[in-house]
């Protein structure tokens, strides 16, 4: 009899251990987020957003000091004023001094995670929650506004802004302008499928968006209007990128599409090895585009003189640039974060322990 | 494996009940319970025949004599017992086989309830990659989560006056107390160790089903709540229903052998 107790119990445990695990793996999985200023790289990958020395590849500090039990994916964002704004899954929105890791203030009004990055202006944090809102929040944490309605889904993407309004798109396969002061709806438009990334704004008042029905949507800003609807070979994950010439997504057949803003000029294709989930990097007359598969490839931008460089592990994350460095953060590769020049020449590299 | 059998097709079978229904995911988790019950029914009837055989051999008048005349001998009284189970026809784990089925299910909804609902840009590319190429995953996605008052992706809690009232929870340990006593086989054996657990399970299985319905997504509670009463349904398809056994103080008459004596 006592046997078979001791059965039940175990089983119990079991199923209660497989159950917690499963929801705890599920919950803390995705890739990191990178930014810089010109002393250090910081990255939001898992239990801790780390400082990194952009000269040496060393650790400056790590937030929060002990490894925190909800993780932080989404891209940081540093204020002219040098505050370091990063969201975790806890539901919270984090201020961090750029020099110590330690911490201005939490925003804690909002009811479910950060997913993405936010955007930062003159004067104000404009910062996108799976609870279907944006907020606007002060330098100092404060509440400006948040959306006086609610999108129709969780909005995964930074929003971007032309000073008048603020723009984001939802999973809910729309896109929104607000007001930048207000917050209160411009217009509303639908696409052919979720946004899971960040628009970009390009010449004349077009908002591009690429969306998981795979296609890069043009928009007018003014109205929502949708101008052009390019298609893709498959879905585009994060949001596109521009050069104020063309305009540059990937898709997750790892097609690399340079599509002309204006009439002049060809669009073109390259072919990549590997899904591309992070968006292109624009540095100069350099695109540096990060695939699935581990390589970071850097081409022109016309795009010819492709070359790679594969790292170990695999690339989902947006590269980002510091001066003259191509951050990229790889997911489980070993290492957290590799510095690389223009010419792909591995410059530093950096484990988190 | 464990994905490649289990959970990917347990994702995609949701996903096309999702999609055929109209895009509600609690109808569809409470379709999903239903095929696994339609399914695994035969097994669930033959469990109901094993625990009656096994409620009678516990109360039968030879199992009742082996016992007193192996007392004090544990070795032979196990033989014995044995040789009357392998005379009678009765498999000891036959009745407790459906159950412990049930265990790796409760897993692989869970996590297929988890994956569908891709609450992270990792979790949807997931998703986006084990879905059968039939379902048109990019009109599917993002999921309606919310049923009823429910965030399914999330544990359930209704607030009143500022206080979060798990009443999921409470609904879930409700129902499968019910369903443990209505269907449990009545005996009058004080030394009826079968009966004994029967009775310990149904205490104990309304509060572990209930403390992982309080902390678990609420997208399971559903499941438990829908098995539970799917479960009576079936016992009482087949005559096994006793509903005076949820009357408190309840005891049976006699027992189910003196009765076919």
């Amino acid at each position: 009899m006592k046997t078979k107790y001791l059965l039940l119990i175990g089983l119990a445990l079991v199923l209660g251990g497989l159950l917690g695990g499963c929801a705890t793996g599920l919950t803390a999985s995705s890739w990191p987020g990178v930014t810089a200023d010109k002393n250090n790289a910081y990255i939001a990958g898992n239990q801790f957003v780390y400082a990194v020395n952009l000269q040496t590849g060393v650790e400056v500090w790590r937030f929060p000091a002990k490894a925190s039990s909800s993780p932080f994916y989404a891209t940081p964002n540093l204020t002219p004023d040098g505050q370091l704004i990063v969201g975790g899954f806890d539901h919270k929105l984090y201020s961090l001094n750029t020099q110590s890791g330690a911490q201005n203030w939490v925003f804690d009004q909002a009811k479910d995670r950060w997913i993405g990055g936010v955007l930062v202006t003159a004067d104000t944090i404009y910062a996108p929650n799976a609870d279907y809102n944006i907020y606007a929040v002060s330098f100092t944490g404060t509440l400006k506004w948040v959306t006086p309605f609610q999108a129709d889904q969780a909005i995964w993407g930074a929003p971007v802004s032309d000073g008048t309004n603020v723009y984001f798109g939802t999973l809910g396969r729309h896109v929104y302008a607000v007001n930048a002061q207000t917050g209160r709806e411009v217009w509303e438009q639908t696409v052919n499928g979720a946004i899971l990334g960040s628009p970009v704004l390009g010449l004349n008042n077009t908002l591009y968006v690429g969306t998981y029905g795979g296609e890069l949507a043009s928009l007018n800003t003014g109205n929502g209007q949708i101008l052009q609807q390019q298609i893709t070979s498959s879905w585009i994950w994060t949001g596109p990128a521009q050069d104020g010439t063309d305009v540059y997504a990937g898709d997750a057949n790892g097609m690399f599409y340079a599509f002309p803003m204006t009439g002049a000029g060809q669009p073109w294709t390259q072919q990549l090895n590997g899904a591309i989930i992070g968006s292109p990097l624009v540095m100069g007359t350099t695109i540096i585009v990060a695939t699935e598969s581990g390589n970071v490839y850097f081409m022109d931008n016309t795009g010819q003189n492709v070359r790679s460089v594969a790292l170990t592990g695999k690339i989902y994350a947006t590269p980002a640039a510091a001066g003259t460095l191509v951050l990229v953060a790889p997911t489980g590769g070993g290492n957290t974060l590799v510095a690389l020049d223009l010419t792909g020449a591995i410059k530093w590299s950096y484990t988190a322990k | 494996m464990w994905e490649t059998i289990i959970v990917n097709p347990f994702t995609n079978v949701l996903l096309l009940i999702y999609k055929l229904i109209g895009g509600n995911f609690g109808i569809a988790i409470i379709l999903f319970t239903i095929l696994i019950r339609v399914i695994t029914h035969p097994l669930m009837a033959s469990q109901i025949k094993s625990s009656t055989k096994m409620t009678q051999f516990q109360q039968s008048k030879q199992w009742q004599d082996i016992q007193k005349k192996y007392k004090g001998d544990k070795e032979k009284l196990a033989q014995e017992q044995m040789n009357l189970y392998k005379e009678l026809g009765i498999s000891p784990f036959a009745s407790c086989l459906p159950s412990l089925i049930q265990i790796p299910l409760i897993f692989g909804l869970y996590q297929s309830i988890m994956r569908a609902l891709a609450a992270s840009p990792a979790q949807l590319l997931i998703l986006t990659r084990v879905v059968y190429s039939f379902l048109p995953i990019s009109n599917l996605v993002p999921l309606n989560s919310q049923f009823l008052w429910m965030n399914l992706g999330q544990p359930e809690r209704v607030y009143l006056f500022g206080f979060g009232v798990p009443l999921l929870a409470v609904i879930v340990a409700l129902t499968t107390y019910v369903q443990s006593k209505v269907t449990m086989p009545a005996s009058t054996n004080p030394g009826d160790q079968g009966a004994m657990m029967n009775k310990m399970m149904a205490l104990y299985m309304p509060l572990l089903l209930g403390y992982f319905a309080l902390t678990f997504a609420s997208g399971l509670s559903i499941y438990f709540i829908t098995g539970n009463l799917i479960g009576i349904a079936q016992y009482a398809l087949l005559g096994k229903v006793n509903w005076r056994a949820v009357i408190p103080g309840y005891k049976p008459e006699t027992t189910v052998l003196a009765r076919n004596k």
